[in-house]
Formats: C-alpha cells, sequence, structure tokens
C-alpha cells in the first residue's frame, strides 16, 4: 500500500513537471495581477510620467483665450475673404464640434454676454465673427444683441468756440485786459450718433420692495416694445456717474438693466448719445413695503425707441 | 503557494506593460484650459498673422498690441519682428507678409529684409 502510494506521488510530479508552462500557472493570479499591473501602468503613465505637453492646438486652450483666438480667425476673414483658409482655422480650434461655423456663432453669443463688447475692439471682433457665420447660413444670439450697436453713426459737424484763457490774476490791480475772450469759431468733427433722442423716457414709476431695496430698472424697448439688448445706460450723481447695458440678464429680458442706488442720493438717468438726460431726478429714499418692512424706493424706467 | 505568486508576478508584468502602453500610447493625457503660451510655434505664428491683418483693417496699433498679449511674449514689437523675418526667410505663405511688415513696421520694427514687401505693397 505504501509503495503503491509512493509510486502515485512521483509519478503526478512527473506528470506536473511535464506539463508546459501555461498550464502550470494559476489563471486567477494571473487575472488579478494583470489587473493590479494594469492599473499601476496607467497611473505611471497618466499621473507619474505623463506625455510632456508640446505642440499644443487652439482646441487645448483655455476657453476665454480659444475665444480670442476664433476672434481673431474672424477678423482675418474680414481683411482677406479667404473662407478656406478661415475654416482650415476654425477646425483646429474644435475638432470635436461638428460644425465649426455654428461654435463660431456660439462662441460669439458667449462673447457678447461677457460685456466683451463694451470695448471698440470687442464689438468689432464680434460683428466679423457674425459676418462669418452669417455667410455660412448660421445664426446665433449675437445676431440680435450688437444690432443696434452695429448702427453706422453719422458724421455732423459742430461749431465750437475757441476758448481764449483769461490773464492770471496779479497781485496788483490791473486795468482790464485789452484782450477780451475771443469766440473764433472752427471747425470741429467728432462722431455722434444720429440723433441724441433716438430714445425717449417713456414712462417712470416707483415701487417699494425689500428684495430689490433701491434699484434703477431700466427697460430699452423697441417701437413696439421689443427688447433691445446691449444698449449703454448712463446714471450720474453728485460726485460721480456708472454705466450698465440692457440685454446682461437675458432671464429678465433684453431689455432689462438694472444698478443699485445708496440711499439719499439723487440721480439723473440718460442713454447717452440716445437719448436726453432725464429731467426728473431718481432719489434713494427710505420707503415702507406692504409688509411693513423699511426698504430704499426703487425706480422702473422705460426707454422706447422713438418711431 | 509558489504556484500563485508566480502567476501574480507574471500578470503584474504583463499588466504594467499593457498599462504604460495604454496611457501614453493610445490614450495620452491630453491637456485642456492650456495657456496661449504653450501654443505650438506654428499657431503662435499664425495667430500674429491673423492680428496682422485684422491691422490693415483698423490700423489701430494698440488694439493690436492688446491682442497680441495674449500669447504671453515678453515684448511684442520683437515678436512681430521675428514671425515677420521667418515668414521671409522661410518664403511660406508669401501672400500673408505684407500684412506683417506693415504691422511690424507700426511697432517700429521695419527692419532692411523687410523693406521690399513693404514697398511692394505701397504700406505707409
Amino acid at each position: 500500500m505504501t509503495h503503491t502510494n509512493h509510486h502515485n506521488k512521483r509519478a503526478l510530479h512527473s506528470r506536473q513537471r511535464n506539463r508546459p508552462l501555461w498550464r502550470r500557472l494559476s489563471w486567477s493570479a494571473l487575472g488579478v495581477g494583470m489587473m493590479i499591473g494594469i492599473a499601476t501602468g496607467l497611473y505611471g503613465a497618466w499621473v507619474v510620467n505623463p506625455v510632456v505637453e508640446v505642440n499644443t492646438e487652439p482646441w487645448q486652450l483655455a476657453e476665454p483665450i480659444r475665444q480670442e483666438y476664433m476672434a481673431a480667425i474672424a477678423l482675418s476673414f474680414g481683411h482677406n475673404s479667404d473662407l478656406t483658409k478661415a475654416l482650415d482655422r476654425l477646425l483646429v480650434t474644435s475638432p470635436h464640434r461638428v460644425d465649426p461655423f455654428q461654435d463660431l456663432a456660439d462662441t460669439a453669443c458667449e462673447l457678447t454676454q461677457t460685456g466683451y463688447i463694451a470695448t471698440n475692439g470687442g464689438l468689432k471682433a464680434v460683428r466679423s465673427m457674425k459676418t462669418l457665420y452669417q455667410l455660412q447660413g448660421r445664426a446665433g444670439c449675437a445676431d440680435t444683441f450688437i444690432q443696434l450697436a452695429l448702427q453706422p453713426t453719422a458724421l455732423v459737424q459742430i461749431e465750437l468756440p475757441t476758448p481764449t484763457a483769461l490773464p492770471l490774476a496779479t497781485k496788483t490791480p490791473t486795468p482790464p485786459p485789452l484782450v477780451l475772450p475771443t469766440s473764433t469759431p472752427f471747425t470741429f468733427v467728432v462722431p455722434t450718433a444720429e440723433s441724441m433722442s433716438q430714445f425717449v423716457l417713456v414712462n417712470v414709476s416707483t415701487y417699494c420692495n425689500s428684495a430689490q431695496s433701491g434699484w434703477i430698472e431700466v427697460y430699452v424697448q423697441g417701437v413696439n416694445g421689443e427688447g433691445i439688448p446691449g444698449q449703454r445706460v448712463r446714471v450720474r450723481w453728485a460726485t460721480g456717474e456708472d454705466t450698465f447695458y440692457s440685454g446682461l440678464k437675458p432671464e429678465k429680458g433684453w431689455a432689462y438693466a438694472d444698478f443699485t442706488m445708496t440711499l439719499g442720493v439723487a440721480y439723473t438717468l440718460e442713454m447717452p448719445e440716445r437719448s436726453e438726460p432725464s429731467t426728473q431726478q431718481l432719489v434713494a429714499t427710505p420707503c415702507t413695503t406692504e409688509q411693513g418692512t423699511r426698504a430704499i424706493t426703487s425706480y422702473r424706467a422705460i426707454y422706447r425707441l422713438d418711431g | 503557494m509558489l504556484r500563485f505568486l508566480i502567476s501574480l508576478l507574471i500578470g503584474l508584468m504583463i499588466g504594467l506593460a499593457l498599462g504604460l502602453y495604454l496611457g501614453w500610447v493610445p490614450f495620452p493625457v491630453e491637456y485642456v484650459n492650456s495657456p496661449a503660451a504653450a501654443l505650438d510655434q506654428s499657431y503662435k505664428d499664425d495667430y500674429t498673422v491673423m492680428i496682422a491683418n485684422a491691422w490693415l483693417q483698423d490700423r489701430d496699433t494698440e488694439l493690436a498690441r492688446s491682442r497680441l498679449r495674449l500669447l504671453e511674449v515678453e515684448n511684442i514689437p520683437q515678436h512681430v519682428q521675428d514671425v515677420t523675418e521667418r515668414y521671409i526667410t522661410g518664403s511660406v505663405f508669401i501672400d500673408e507678409i505684407p500684412a506683417l511688415v506693415a504691422l511690424s513696421d507700426a511697432l517700429g520694427r521695419l527692419t532692411p529684409i523687410m523693406l521690399p514687401y513693404r514697398q511692394a505693397e505701397g504700406t505707409p
């Protein structure tokens, strides 16, 4: 019996030695090892020793920089009208997007909503973007946003008197100067809007609300009451002024713009070069809401395009 | 036990090699939110060309300068000069050279090598 067992063990060892390597492995251990190995390898390749960043392409840029790059493409197109080149350039800014021109329209829309068009350069850039994508039949919110801002301004000639300084005061009394201030007219060319009263302040109402305490809400509307975004509104007070734009809070409509007043300060309202300053002063006075809470009087002003 | 450990070790080695290959070759790290300074030189050059074209339209040198600040180069006139001279000496994209020369000139960097292109275009 013992002899038989011993013989069987030897036979078993002999068979195991003769088996090929792959049959002697533990598949479960091999699988676990591979999974751990792949995880470690990926960690090493992505975290410990990642591929070094070289040859960065425009699509990899941070979003504001990519937007500027796209604006430059449109500006360049505005000069050379080379559509092929513009398309080639757009493709490297958004290779994962299906329609580069619609991407351009969307980017222009985003730029208008960030106040980018508040500067002359930004407005030019968005106008170029708009031209490029509209030529390709695309549309975006920038179409309406800068519609009026892009209206050409007329040149008018204003006759201004030449200011002549009075002689400086001296310590000893002197007779009246022989040279009196003159008003020699000369031509001075300045760009202005078509008219000083394109918009008319049609209504100003007040309300008292603790959630909107001391607000000036301005609505800039077209002839038929439709909201017009991108319009500059200015408030002035005794020691300063501030400018804000309609349409920057689209959730409140394209016509909407607002400003928060300081208690006790009186303000005048105007749309620079597009309306006369308001004759009525908007004074931030204390008020009591219907719920009995204290707040500052708010104003709601409506400017309408003078049809 | 020995059989288990050897199998685990072999699996680890194969997995490690496979993981590194996958992480470096087919699925490498893709950088996003990169600064403009990291742009490939060819795209920096192309951006400069685009701004030069824009400058030809409005002749606003300060605006061109502010647009080029995006590239985060230390010396913008020098950068424009370098790009212009590289385009001229490389004789590539010849149709873009006059715009670059004009902008370089506006930034006070008109060098002798640029003169023929300036004259050819009749830029001021």
